[in-house]
This record gives C-alpha cells, structure tokens and sequence, in this order.
C-alpha cells in the first residue's frame, strides 16, 4: 500500500507457433510488463516476429488513415478472442491496402473539390476586382496583335523573383490584388501568346491562368452565373463525393470492423517486442509480473497454451531494482491523486510511494489556506454537476470541497462572512500569530515525516550509510531537530539548552565530516564544498519551515479579500452591494481557489518530495488488450 | 548570446575545434592512407567487414561522419540560448531538406518505402522531418496532400507541378535550396548578434557559390532561358546581388559569365574552363573565406557558423576520400572529386 507493490520476474518458454497465443493470453491479464533488455542472444539469436511487425505496422497506419476518412467506430464485443498469426494478419493488410486506394481517392477528389473552390473565390474576386476597371478586357484574352499578355495568381513569396525573371524576356509583371497565399498578376509583353517563350518559367513559378469569360464586359452577371454554375457543380460533385464515402464506409463495415479486430489482437505480440527471442522452435519471453498475479498467470497459461511451456519466477536482484517497474494500484479514490504524484515523477520500485500521505496533507492544507463553508459547497457542487467532464478527477474535488467546508466551519467563515457562524475553532484574523504558530508546527511535522521517509526509502534501499548521513538522512534530521530545540530553548526560556546545543554541534560535525570525506578533490576544495554544502543543509531546513508559513497566511488572506470585498459593497446601494458580494467572491473563488490550489502543489513537491522522493523509477507498462 | 562569458566559451570551443580542419597536407594523408587505416582512424571499422553490401557501407560512412559534425554542433550550441541558437539550428536543417528532396524524388519515380529510408540522413530530433509518416504514404498524391497539411505545402505545390507535368525536378530543387536560404536569412535578421553582417557575410558566400554553379548548369549545360535560369536561383547573395544575378543571367558562354561577376571572383575563377573547374576553385574560395571570417569575427556565433560550414565541406571530402577507396576509383578520379582547396595553412588559428 505504501510501496509499489512487490514483482517477479519472470520467463516464460514456449514453442514459437504459441507465441501469439501466450501474448494475448497476457495481454488479457494485464499484469505482464516486457522487458526488452537483451538476453540469451547466443542461445536465442532471433527477435521473433519482423515481417509480422512490418505487416502489423502497415496495416495499422492504413486502418488508422481508413478510419480518419470513413465515419467508423470500433465495436468489437461480436468477435472472438483468438491469436492472429501471419498469413491472417497479411490477408487483412491487403484488404486494408485496396481499402486505402479507393478512401485515398476519396480524399484526392476531395482535395480537387476544394482547389477547385478556391479558384472560383479566387476568380470571382479578381473578376470583382476587373469590373470597377475602365479598360477592355477582351484586350486582356490572349494575342493583340503584337501584345502578348496573361493573367493569372502565382505564389505570394513568388512574385519579385518571377517579374525580374521576366524582365530578361522584356514582359512587365503587374500584381493588382492579393489573396492569402497567392498574388493576382497580369504579364504584358511583346509577343505572341501561341508561340509564347513564356511558359516554362511561368510553369516553374507554379503560375495559375485565370479564365476570363469573354462576356465580362458586356454581360457582368452572366459571368457571376457561370461561375456560381461552376460552384454548384462542385457543391453537387462534393456532395456524390460525401454520399460515395458514406456507401462505400456501409458496405465494408463488417470487413473493417473485422480488420480492426485482427489489428487490435496482433498488437501484444508485436509490443513484445525485444522481450521475447527464438531459435528455430523454441521461443523464450521475458518480464515483470507483479507477486500477486503470478498463480492467475500461471493458471491462465495452463488453461488456455495446448502445448507444453516453461515458467520460471524470481525476484529482482539489487542491480535490477532501478529496471524494475513500479505497478501502483489505488482505488478510484486515490487516482487524481495518484495521477499528481505521477506528474513529479514515478516511484522507483521499493520506494515508499507517497500517494497517501500526498492525498492527505494535499487536502488538510487545501482546507487550511482556503477554509470557507460557502465556498467549499460551490466546489463541491461544481464537481457533482461536472463529475463527467472530470473523470477520475472528480474524487478531489469533492475532497478539496469537503476540506474547504470542514476549515469553514472550524473558522466560523462562509462566502467571506465571519460572523453568521460560530468559529468551532477559531476565526484566522482573530488570532494571525497563533495561526503562523500553527502552520510552523504543522511544517515542522511535514518536514519530519518525509525526511523520515527518507530514512526509511535508503533503508529499503539497503543503503545504510545513506540512511544515516544522505542529505535528509537521520543526522540531517537530528541536525534539524537540535536546530528547533535549540531556537525554541532560546525562545522560551532566553537562553540556550544545553543538550539540543550539543546535538546540533554534533551533527554539525557529523554532516561536515562525511561530505570532506565524500569528495574526491584537494584538501582545499573539500573544506570549502563541504562547508558549503552543511551550510546549505541548515538553511535548506530553516527556508523549507519558514515556507509553510504560507499556509497560514492564505488562511488570513482569504478573510482579507472578503473583508476588501464587503468595504467596497458597502460603498454600494443594495442592488450594488450583492452584486458586489457576489462578484467579490467568484473572484476569490476563481482566483484565490487557483493560487492555493498551485501554492500547495508547490509545498508538496518542492518542500516534502524533493526531500524524499525519487521519482525516477519506472512506470508498470503491461501488454493490453 | 550576449554574455562575455559565452563568448569566450564559443571562441574557445570554435579554436579548439578549427585544429580540426582540412591542411593539404592533412589531404593529402588521407588520400595516401588505404581503406583499412581509413576505416581505423575515423572509427568506421565496419566498412572493412566483407557482411556489408558496398551501398550499406556508404550509408555507414556518411552517417558517422554527419554524427561527428552534430556532436560538434551540440557542443557549440550549448553557451547559446533564443533566436541565436535558432539560427544555429537552422543551419543543420539542410540536411532535413535533403532528406525530403530524397523523400519525394523517391515518391515521384516509385521507389519503395526501404529503399527511400536507406537513403535518408539519420538525422537529431530536434531537426527531424516526421519522415514516418510521409513515407507510409502509399503513392505520390497521398504524400503531397501530407505535405500540403504542413510548413512545406510551398514544396508541395511545386512537387505537385512536377508529378503532374511529368517535368524535371529542377524548379523543385530550386524552391527547397531557396526555402533554405530564405530561412537562413530570416534567422540571420532576427539573431541577437553583435555582427550581423558577419553573419550576412557567411551565407551571402554560401549563396553565391550556390547561384555561380546552378546559373552555369543551367545556361550550358541545360539550355534553360534566361529568365527560367533567373527564376531558379537565389536573388539574395553576397557579392552577386539581384542586378548582377540578372545581368550574368542573360549572358551566353562561360567565359562570358565569368568575366561578368564582380571582383574577386572574376580573378579566381579567372582562368576555368569548365564547371568542375569553376567548382574547385570556388570551393577553395568559399573555404578561405570562411576561414577569414572564423578567425577574425568579432562575434563568435559567425565564427561558430564559418566552422561549422567549413567543417560541413571538409567532410564531404573526407567522404569522397573514403568512399572512392572503398569503390576501388582511379586516384586520379579521387582527385578530380576532391578539390584541393584546404587552407595552405590552418596553424596558428587565431579565433
């Protein structure tokens, strides 16, 4: 519960026909990781599985483009569970190679469809922009005599380079309007359009002849109807188009939905990747199945492998501890904040996972720097009626609602009014010094506890040493504690205790001691990384309490803000006044909500993990299905 | 990069590295050296095992050699930070335009999916094309409706323009080389750079040896026109700006040409009477002045550039060197592809 969970490795020998069938079987489970290190490549030389995996990789990227053109969704519950083996997995890429063709000529026709809009928006505003011109556009057409011209778009970065590149040839470049990629030009010159010396750097440029209709001058809008002919058919065109997507996407329904199923079941053969190897007949695979799925593994080959096989389990071995993946199981409960905990980092595998007591500080603080009954209750609310969109994340906010609500009774405080409750502990403003002691205590028991848990992480780590003089190790703690006892001693009775004194040179000493020897420099450079290294160890103590000063200072803060908001809604008639309550305390809500939300993140990863917590272990990756 | 600090760090990483480039006498050992001492001193033993197809072994010489240029390359990145190391990424971002030239030529004449991943440089990921997926495409349309989705749908329309005119793919070359280019001009502008025109400097060499080789291919050897020669170069250089690009367009003959290009590359190409010619003693142009601006830039992010440039070219003599040896080629014909245009003298490199 308070680790990951205990895990074996384990390697199972099978015949090589039965490979599929085994990763399925496991795929099914999932409870079984590879791992893809190298082994036995004497014995086993082959990576099973390379043409398979190039027909699975194929038919993947095929079905995926397929279903990106097709409206399909995958319902598999109708078919059955079995292994693929090659020549089926090859007889449904082919399927799915043919399947492609026509959907890749669906989506060309639908590439030209939208060319062809483009041009009619193009010609169309290029059109407009001829009408309000005084000049004969039938001058424009072709050949005049001796004047050779041309109109048409050519790419917008295109344009200085071609007019100087037809400024060799005697033509003048004229642009006269701009789209978003391309610029409209009309190209004179003296010559003749049939036997023009033109057209191959025009083809180079990528140069778009615009077709105007002759009647432009005389009939304006016949040319707007033949153009608007023109979009129709391409609107009647797009609309077959659509209407063959959707005819072809019924009639092979079945064969796709058939494909995706094949697809989806070769694919833990082919995430076995490196994990599994052969030689001839005989196949091995290698991974991580966690202690307590061992006998369902085991039982599940027997039942379901027809052909003998052979497992074999052991435990990590201390060199392989940092390979291990670490499988985390928590309740539904757990998850957001599991999933937070992830976001720093994963457990390495015999670390002490700190999920719990994440989840539980996260929440006592949340409730401590942000206590309101009002505004715990509308977090609460919005996450019931958001529970959908919030999945798994729904479990804290209810929490952080909870929290907000239990401190909001305790503070006496609801939507920033202080007084319409009775304070069931105490109202922050009343007291701040007495809530800054709190909070130095509740830091000090926080830093404690992880540098406990630092303690106990090198131990199970069997890192005695590490235990005893790491940083955060116990004569770090000890440190921190004859720094407190000797602050306190101090503070209560003026002068300084004698055995908290002792302790703290002591450690002092200790820690000073161990980081000289650690290096590996001159006597010289020692003395100063070590002093300054011990340096940084107190004030890395001091600093770190000191922070969770905050948590109290929200807590004052927040009846701040509402004492800020109800001076100005006082400042206010009535109807001005509860539009102000109200706004003032969406604006705590949103903002101040936010600011604690993040500031108690930060004291839980900067001051209590990075103390203890790794974080670089493996994430448990099994096959699936 | 503004910092002394990280001057001094790229100055000093560039002095170190510049030890590195091509002495002709440095040439000339390579060239003496037979395959095996070849294969032993740039760590290529397995070009020398017989398992390897002739084709597999070129592949494994072009990639170590452009690995050891990127390794040089992370180094020298590491003091810069924004638009600075932006340019200086920018600049590898060839080799990914070679890749998607090699991409759709192999698209356009139907070369397998393998066949055209062979011939693809394994490039960082930060500079990586997403190749997997262009080259899953199942047929030309499909990769340039891909194309078209992305930063290159320029390319794509040209690439369009010369699957369906069936044409050559010269306009195709030329609107990568000039998106390059442009790019790198771009990057150039908005470097935070103490001196611009250094940086100005270096690729306007670059795109003059560019345009001098393609207007000469194009005139002579092609017979293209002069505005279609025009149009498929690049109006930006150095010394050759667009009026002269014009005027040397419009002109017939080598000789001509030359004659025609402002000083000094009127005199150094002076007496060629050919474009391999023209080639070499460009190159040996290019890379003295690359070497000038390395040395004495004020900045070390055009020193930094300069090397990385000269090096990239040092390389691909150092391939032509070891892969004529493993081809068995007449030296004669290894000299002929290796200009000998290193410096007379690298010692003493003062960046």
């Amino acid at each position: 519960m308070f680790s990951p969970l205990p895990i074996k490795h384990i390697s199972l020998q099978v015949l090589t026909d039965d490979l599929p069938s085994a990763s399925l079987i496991l795929a099914e489970l999932s409870c079984f990781s590879p791992d893809p290190r190298p082994y036995a490549e004497q014995a086993l030389p082959e990576v099973p599985g390379h043409s398979f995996r190039h027909l699975y990789n194929q038919a993947r990227t095929r079905l995926e483009k397929i279903v990106s053109q097709v409206d399909f969704e995958l319902t598999s519950d109708n078919h059955e569970a079995g292994p693929i083996n090659e020549e089926e997995l090859e007889r449904v890429n082919e399927w799915l190679g043919t399947a492609w063709e026509t959907c890749s000529g669906f989506e060309e026709a639908s590439r030209i469809h939208l060319e062809e809009r483009r041009n009619i928006d193009q010609l169309e505003s290029s059109l407009a922009n001829f009408r309000n011109l005084n000049i004969d556009l039938g001058q424009l057409q072709g050949s005049a005599g001796f004047l050779e011209t041309h109109i048409g778009m050519v790419p917008r970065s295109q344009v200085n380079q071609l007019s100087d590149a037809l400024g060799l040839d005697g033509y003048l470049l004229f642009p006269f309007m701009e789209s978003e990629s391309d610029t409209h030009v009309v190209i004179v010159g003296a010559g003749d359009r049939e036997t023009s010396k033109l057209k191959p750097v025009l083809d180079t440029a990528g140069f778009r002849a615009l077709d105007i209709p002759p009647e432009l001058q005389a009939e304006p809008e016949a040319a707007k109807t033949q153009l608007d002919q023109r979009r129709d058919a391409v609107e009647v065109e797009s609309q077959k188009l659509a209407e063959a997507i959707h005819a072809w996407g019924k009639v092979s329904r079945q064969e796709l939905e058939q494909a995706a199923h094949t697809v989806h079941l070769a694919t833990p053969y082919v995430a076995l990747g490196e994990a599994a190897r052969h030689r001839g007949d005989l196949s091995r695979l290698q991974g991580w199945v966690p202690n307590e799925d061992i006998a369902l593994v085991e039982r599940s080959l027997h039942e379901k492998l027809s052909n003998p096989f052979v497992i074999e389990t052991r435990d990590p071995t201390p060199d392989e501890r940092p390979l291990v993946p670490s499988v985390m199981r928590h309740n539904r409960l757990l998850s957001p904040f599991s999933a937070l905990v992830t976001q720093y980092g994963v457990p390495r595998y015999g670390e002490v996972n700190p999920t719990h007591l994440f989840a539980l500080t996260y929440i006592l603080m949340f409730g401590m720097m942000f206590g309101d009954v009002g505004h715990g209750a509308v977090i609460l609310g919005a996450t019931l009626l958001l529970r959908r969109k919030l999945g798994t994340f729904t479990a804290f906010g209810i929490a952080a609602g909870l929290s907000s609500i239990l401190f909001g009774f305790l503070y006496g405080s609801i939507f920033g009014y202080e007084h319409v409750l009775h304070a069931l502990w105490i109202a922050p403003l009343t007291n701040p010094l007495y809530m800054l002691t709190v909070a130095l205590l509740w830091g000090i028991g926080f830093i404690t506890i992880v540098t406990l848990l630092n303690i106990i992480n090198h131990l199970l780590q069997g890192d005695r040493l590490g235990a005893l003089f790491a940083d955060n190790g116990l004569l770090s703690l000890l440190l921190y504690l004859g720094l407190l006892g000797t602050g306190y001693s101090f503070y209560s009775t003026g002068s300084i205790s004698g055995f908290w004194a002792t302790l703290t040179i002591l450690t002092l000493i200790g820690i000073f001691a161990h980081k000289l020897i650690e290096q590996e420099a001159s006597i010289g450079e020692r003395i100063l990384v070590a002093f300054i290294e011990t340096f940084e160890a107190i004030t890395g103590y001091v600093s770190n309490t000191l922070s969770f000063l905050r948590v109290a200072a929200f807590s004052l803060n927040h009846v701040a803000l509402a004492i800020a908001v109800f001076t100005l809604a006082n400042m206010m008639g009535d109807t001005g006044h509860w539009i102000t309550v109200v706004l003032g305390n969406v604006f705590i809500l949103v903002l101040e909500g936010l600011i604690v939300a993040i500031q108690v993140l930060r004291l839980e990863f900067y001051e209590g993990f990075s103390r203890f917590y790794s974080g670089d272990g493996k994430a448990f990756k099994p096959l699936t299905l | 990069m503004s910092s002394l600090r990280d001057q001094a760090y790229l100055k000093t990483r560039v002095g170190i590295f510049a030890g590195r480039l091509l002495t002709p006498e440095s040439v000339e050992r390579y060239k003496s050296m037979s395959l095996n001492q070849l294969a032993e001193a740039f760590d290529l033993l397995p070009i020398i095992e017989e398992t390897l197809e002739p084709r597999q072994k070129s592949r494994l010489i072009e990639q170590a050699l452009l690995h050891r240029m990127m390794s040089e390359l992370s180094v020298l990145l590491r003091p810069l930070s924004g638009r600075t190391r932006g340019l200086m990424l920018y600049w590898p971002r060839k080799f990914e335009l070679y890749n998607l030239k090699t991409l759709i030529r192999g698209k356009l004449n139907d070369l397998g999916m393998e066949e055209i991943r062979d011939n693809l440089h394994d490039l960082p990921e930060n500079i990586r094309l997403p190749h997997e997926s262009l080259l899953q495409a199942e047929n030309v349309l499909e990769m340039l409706r891909q194309l078209d989705q992305g930063p290159y749908a320029m390319i794509a329309r040209q690439a369009r323009h010369v699957y369906e005119e069936q044409n050559e793919s010269f306009s195709l070359d030329a609107a990568i080389d000039r998106l390059y280019y442009t790019g790198m001009l771009r990057h150039i502008n908005m470097a935070n750079s103490i001196d611009k025109r250094g940086l100005h400097k270096v690729i306007g060499i670059m795109i003059d040896r560019q345009n001098i080789l393609w207007l000469l291919r194009y005139r002579l050897v092609y017979r293209f026109s002069p505005s279609e020669a025009y149009y498929l170069l690049i109006s930006a250089g150095g010394r050759i700006q667009r009026d002269t690009l014009m005027e040397l367009a419009n002109l017939e003959g080598l000789q001509a040409i030359i004659g025609h290009l402002p000083a000094p590359l009127r005199q150094i190409l002076g007496e060629a009477n050919n474009i391999t010619q023209v080639r070499q003693r460009l190159d040996h142009h290019v890379s003295d002045e690359l070497q000038k601006l390395m040395r004495h830039s004020q900045d070390a992010v055009v020193s930094a550039l300069s090397y990385m440039i000269a090096r990239d070219m040092d390389l691909m003599r150092l391939y032509a060197i070891i892969q004529g040896k493993l081809l068995q080629m007449d030296p004669a014909l290894i000299d002929q592809a290796i200009p000998d245009n290193a410096l007379t003298d690298s010692s003493g490199v003062n960046v």
